[in-house]
């Protein structure tokens, strides 16, 4: 059992290099038109493999830090409960950056290592890149949090535990028109650079469309902008009574701490890229009051989930830093690897995995994967033939920040 | 008017920024010749410095998970303490990247090379203590000011006025003591030739040191006030910074301090002048001015095309 896990100094790096030395090599081996790591058996001597491709560091490393918390816990229930049929599962968890060359060369890394399945990447831009790699290679993929469109849709290869953004966006839009019904002017900010952002903005427009809200203005920006004064200025002058962002957690954190401190008072709606307790620092005391449409609450009562909750706990008492409250981000990347998991322990039981070849193994784990039925921290979920998560219970929270502003929670609204 | 005054005001805070920035760039060309790459990393190291100096503690995902000062200073102290850091580090680069090729008499490109692996070593090792997760220093180091003030009948976040007062200051200073001090004019004197600034008895070694000081000493400033004003995105939120201040250094005119800090406010400018539906472009129109200035004046706007000797 265990965590392969490499520093973050080097990881991103030496991913990369080795990603590129392993692409030669199988270069040479399509010369041949041999793939030998999966034309070989499963390697099942340090564990049943599956990879992680994470985004640790850049822009989103936010999400990242949620999700390996995730995989971990998920890691050492699963070991715990026996591992797949009494031989441990392993997890390597590989840095991707947050961008998309960094999550191709991950993704290679992972493939070529002989990796059954690949959870990830985590962002859907990231997703758009090098999940082809994974379904030209016969690979499953299990995405946490890729809600972009079209990401299921990439090859039968491709799933996602993660409700897609039209699924989930539309709720918080009806909910900040219950609570404020004399809502008139919208204002959209989308970063244009980001397939999560542009794919989001649009469902945020359709559903504002579909309230007889057509938006004041529709400001773009782009990911690594930290400075919004001249938007803002904009974007106020026109007097807006709610804003809709559609970014992710650094820029969008920023961007609502300077609309706040402009003097902006009216509703914001964030989309999922701001769905981590990670933003708290960032915007501080002005993340208060920000609503947020979610695939996941802690106070599910699931056995999944309380045992989720517990572990989550049990954790963050022990390291006495970070949320108290599960992120959703950290469900889902727990989830991921639960149907998994659950998935190798159906297929070893079948046709036990060291009777296989990698490739065998891979074909057949898709199948189990999209043929079962999960009941996880997010609820009982299954997919359709397409590998799009088919998911029940979806929700609707407001940022509350506790004194001081330094931490906070996602209060859920009834 | 008012719109007017308002496009000003979001010009000017970011261009002020950028000033500061593309000034340590300057510095250092103007003695060296060479732009030294590892100027972002500097800038981003005076952000971390800054937090920490005012108490912050670092997250769960670095060697030094939790680590925290046992004091937390004021912001105002914090950040010329986090400036002096960020000097001292600089001066490392100097004596590690720089100084040995000089001795050596390796070509000046080199150096271009060695600060650059510099810059990246710096960046790596802030991942492997910190992590690579955000931080931000608290909106409370602002203490009873208010989050935004009217001007002219625009409208400014407070930090920004504080971040263009110490910008204005520091250029102000910078400018008094290079014109009118003894070490300044040292300091002119080994940019316009080092071998015979050298020979009319100026230390040109000493020289080159307080530039990469004052170099490093500005950009941990403009870190620690960027890191004020947003959050600090990673180890690697320098790096934007930088491509923007070579983008000032150049408008400028390369090695003019006076060029660095006009090219800052019109870059800051010319970014606030695009329409605000527009704004996600707002690099190409930065970049854009800066070529069209360059096919007309190639030297940029304040540089001086140096007469070839023969």
């Amino acid at each position: 059992m265990g965590v392969s896990m490499r520093s973050p100094l080097c990881g991103r790096t030496a991913a990369v290099v080795l990603a590129s030395v392993l692409s030669g090599a199988g270069l040479v081996a399509s010369c041949s038109n041999r793939d030998a790591v999966a034309e070989g058996p499963v390697n099942l001597n340090a564990g049943v493999p599956v990879g992680a491709v994470l985004a640790l560091s850049g822009n989103a490393n936010v999400y990242g830090q949620d999700q390996r918390l995730g995989l971990n816990l998920a890691l050492a229930a699963m070991n715990g409960g026996g591992g797949i049929n009494g031989t441990p599962l392993r997890l390597a968890i590989e840095d991707s950056g947050s961008d998309d060359p960094g999550a191709n060369a991950a993704m290679t890394l992972q493939i070529n290592r002989g990796m059954l399945a690949v959870i990830g990447p985590t962002l859907s831009q990231q997703a758009f890149a090098a999940d082809p790699i994974a379904q030209r290679r016969g690979v499953p993929v299990v995405a946490p949090s890729n809600t972009a469109k079209g990401i299921p849709q990439i090859g039968h290869f491709i799933s996602r535990v993660s409700a897609a953004s039209y699924v989930i966006a539309p709720l918080s839009i009806a909910k900040a028109l219950q609570l404020q019904p004399g809502i008139q002017r919208a204002a959209v900010f989308f970063a244009q650079d980001d397939a999560y952002s542009t794919a989001e903005t649009a469902v945020f427009q359709k559903a504002l469309a579909d309230k007889g809200l057509k938006p004041v203005t529709v400001q773009r920006t782009n990911l690594a902008d930290t400075d919004f004064q001249s938007q803002i200025s904009a974007t106020l002058a026109l007097k807006p009574d709610l804003i809709v962002l559609s970014l992710q957690g650094v820029d969008g954190g920023n961007l609502v701490r300077q609309l706040r401190e402009l003097g902006y008072k009216g509703t914001i709606v964030v989309g999922n890229g701001m769905n981590t307790p990670n933003i708290y620092p960032i915007c501080q005391k002005y993340c208060d009051g920000l609503l947020i449409a979610q695939a996941y609450s802690p106070e599910l009562a699931t056995p999944a989930n309380q045992a989720f909750v517990k572990a989550f706990t049990a954790n963050q008492s022990r390291s006495g830093k970070g949320p108290k409250i599960p992120p959703q981000l950290t469900a889902q990347a727990y989830t991921a690897l639960q149907v998994v998991a659950e998935a190798l322990q159906r297929l070893d039981k079948r046709q036990p995995l060291k009777t296989l070849t990698v490739a065998a193994a891979r074909k057949a784990l898709m199948d189990e994967i999209l043929g079962g039925t999960y009941q996880t921290p997010l609820g009982e979920i299954r997919f359709t033939p397409e590998g799009e998560v088919i998911q029940k219970d979806f929700f609707v929270a407001q940022v509350r920040m506790n004194p001081g502003g330094r931490s906070g929670r996602f209060a859920l609204l009834p | 008017m008012s719109d007017l005054i308002q496009l000003l005001l979001n010009g000017l805070s970011t261009g002020a920024v950028y000033a500061l920035f593309a000034l340590g760039y300057t510095l250092v060309f103007s003695v060296l010749g060479v732009i030294n790459f590892a100027h972002g990393a500097v800038f981003t190291l005076g952000a971390y410095f800054t937090f920490f100096l005012i108490g912050g503690a670092a997250g769960a995902n670095g060697l030094l998970a939790g680590f925290q000062l046992p004091v937390a200073l004021p912001f105002a102290l914090a950040l010329p303490l986090a400036g002096l850091a960020s000097a001292a580090v600089a001066l490392g680069i100097e004596r590690i990247a720089f100084r040995p090729l000089r001795e050596h008499g390796a070509d000046p490109l080199l150096a271009l090379i060695t600060s650059l692996g510099a810059g990246v070593v710096l960046v790596n090792l802030i991942q492997l203590l910190v992590g690579a997760e955000s931080y931000a220093i608290p909106t409370s180091a602002m203490r009873d000011l208010p989050a935004a003030i009217r001007l002219w009948g625009g409208q400014v976040r407070t930090v920004q006025v504080v971040l263009l007062s110490v910008a204005a200051v520091l250029l102000v200073a910078l400018s008094l003591w290079i014109d009118g001090s003894r070490s300044g004019k040292a300091l002119r004197a080994v940019a316009e030739d080092a071998t015979t600034a050298q020979l009319l008895g100026i230390p040109s070694g000493r020289m080159i040191q307080i530039a990469f000081g004052l170099s490093g000493f500005l950009a941990g400033i403009a870190g620690g006030l960027v890191g004020l004003s947003v959050s600090i995105a990673g180890p690697y939120f320098g790096i934007g910074y930088g491509l923007k201040g070579l983008g000032v250094l150049v408008l400028g005119g390369l090695g003019s301090i006076s060029g660095a800090v006009l090219g800052g406010l019109i870059i800051g400018l010319a970014e606030a002048c695009v329409p605000a539906e527009l704004s996600g472009y707002r690099d190409v129109v930065a970049y854009g001015f800066l070529f069209v200035v360059l096919l007309l004046r190639p030297q940029g706007l304040l540089g001086k095309v140096l007469p070839t000797k023969v």
